[in-house]
């Protein structure tokens, strides 16, 4: 049977510390709502086809329009950012096994250890959300003050060649970290799944 | 393994609910607007106190990208008939005509023109610096805002600091042409420091005010943010 070990082990259950779970909590909030409001906010002017484009159902959204939606975006980004901060500063000090190494890719490559090799999976998805999320936090700020951050919208000046604007490039990145962050989050879900089943999913939320 | 199927369902279940439940949050937006805006507002304000915005160069203008939005059609003005008024808490009320606009120094900005929609332009702005017109009515001391009228009823209200920026112009031309009816002709805010919705086209009126009164802003009544800074 390929039920994995932590799932059948016997023992009484180890949760993870208050923080750990309350920062997992909040962050995953605060997610949904920065991805709603955003949503809402690109309909207002869809990255892809400007006015005559695509606009995305109000299921997904938040705010009803473009100024409520905006009143959420700008609302909970100084949380969330002050969240993921602190969540990330806290990993690096005392859990930095959960990030992922250098020996992972290697682990990925060459291991014929199945459970070894999801685990070196999870960690490098777990460390990729983090940077995809710090990404969407500084497309985010110099898409908010560009003026002031006239150097962070430079960043993404390297388009302009092939006649792409800075511009468009950094909306179409900051949308980007939408369906990026979805995408890890459903591997996240599954490989903690494979991993740690309800086990797991209890000592993270419960 | 059923129990586990179930649970799992149970989460997704839960999570899509969140996503529906943000049709009944929609009501809400106000309130964490009201809750977070006045800290907002500080910091922008705060951030905006360094200087000159960086300028591109003339040939990344463009012109095709500089959407036309209007919340009460497109007013004609008679540039003979036109006259801009300065008043409120100034040393000496003015009515001031294009010609006396065109005597002033001239400045061009090439700016990036940011609408609250999400679109942007590059835009080269040219005209007289709000601080020199205002500076031609003697602002009283007192003074902290500024309220500018248009001659379609559009109505804003600034904070002086963001209006005496010395890249804020009373522009009269854009992309070295005089400005186009549906731009602001003959006469309109152009800005880097501000959102496209504070960039009043067709100003007609400068009012300086010591506070704020009930009013703030054709859009800013409607729910948008007041200080709007870029």
């Amino acid at each position: 049977m390929s039920v994995p070990s932590a799932v059948s082990a016997p023992g009484p259950l180890r949760r993870n510390p208050l923080w750990t779970r309350a920062f997992h909590a909040f962050n995953l909030l605060v997610l949904l709502v920065m991805a709603a409001s955003g949503l809402q906010i690109y309909n207002a002017n869809p990255v892809f086809g400007g006015r005559e484009g695509a606009t995305v159902p109000a299921l997904f959204t938040l705010g009803g329009w473009l100024a409520g939606a905006r009143d959420w975006h700008f609302g909970f980004m100084g949380l969330y950012a002050a969240n993921l901060g602190l969540w990330t500063c806290l990993l690096l000090q005392r859990r930095h096994r959960r990030l992922a190494a250098a020996g992972d890719l290697g682990t990925l490559r060459a291991s014929g250890n199945a459970p070894k090799r999801r685990l070196a999976a999870h960690r490098i998805t777990y460390t990729l959300m983090l940077i995809v999320l710090a990404f969407s936090l500084i497309s985010g700020l110099a898409m908010y003050k560009p003026a002031q951050f006239w150097w962070l919208v430079s960043l993404f000046a390297f388009a302009e060649p092939a006649g792409h604007p800075s511009w468009q490039v950094l909306r179409v990145c900051h949308f980007a970290t939408i369906p990026a962050i979805a995408l890890l989050l459903a591997v996240h879900v599954g490989l903690s799944w494979r991993i740690g089943g309800l086990r797991l999913l209890r000592a993270m939320v419960f | 393994m059923l129990s586990r199927r179930r649970s799992l369902g149970l989460l997704l279940g839960s999570g899509s609910s969140l996503v529906l439940g943000g049709c009944a949050l929609d009501g809400w937006s106000g309130t964490v607007g009201a809750a977070t805006q006045p800290l907002n507002e500080r910091v922008e304000a705060l951030l905006q106190r360094r200087g000159t915005v960086p300028e591109f160069d003339r040939r990344q203008v463009q012109p095709e990208a500089l959407l036309i939005n209007s919340f009460n059609g497109t007013p004609r003005i008679e540039p003979a008939s036109y006259r801009l008024a300065v008043a409120g808490a100034v040393q000496r009320p003015l009515r001031l005509d294009l010609a006396a606009l065109a005597a002033l120094p001239q400045r061009e900005c090439v700016i990036r023109h940011v609408c609250v929609e999400g679109w942007a332009a590059i835009v080269a702005w040219s005209g007289p610096r709000l601080a020199d017109v205002l500076a031609l009515a003697g602002p009283s001391p007192l003074a902290g805002y500024l309220a500018i009228r248009s001659a379609d009823q559009y109505f804003e209200t600034w904070d002086l600091a963001s209006a005496l920026h010395p890249q804020t112009l009373l522009a009269t031309h854009m992309n070295g042409a005089p400005l186009a009816a549906g731009n602001g002709a003959p006469v309109r805010l152009a800005s880097p420091i501000k959102l496209g919705y504070k960039q009043s086209k067709w100003v007609t009126g400068l009012e300086l005010m010591s506070r704020l009164g009930e009013r703030r802003g054709t859009w800013e009544d409607q729910g948008y943010e007041w200080f709007a800074g870029l």
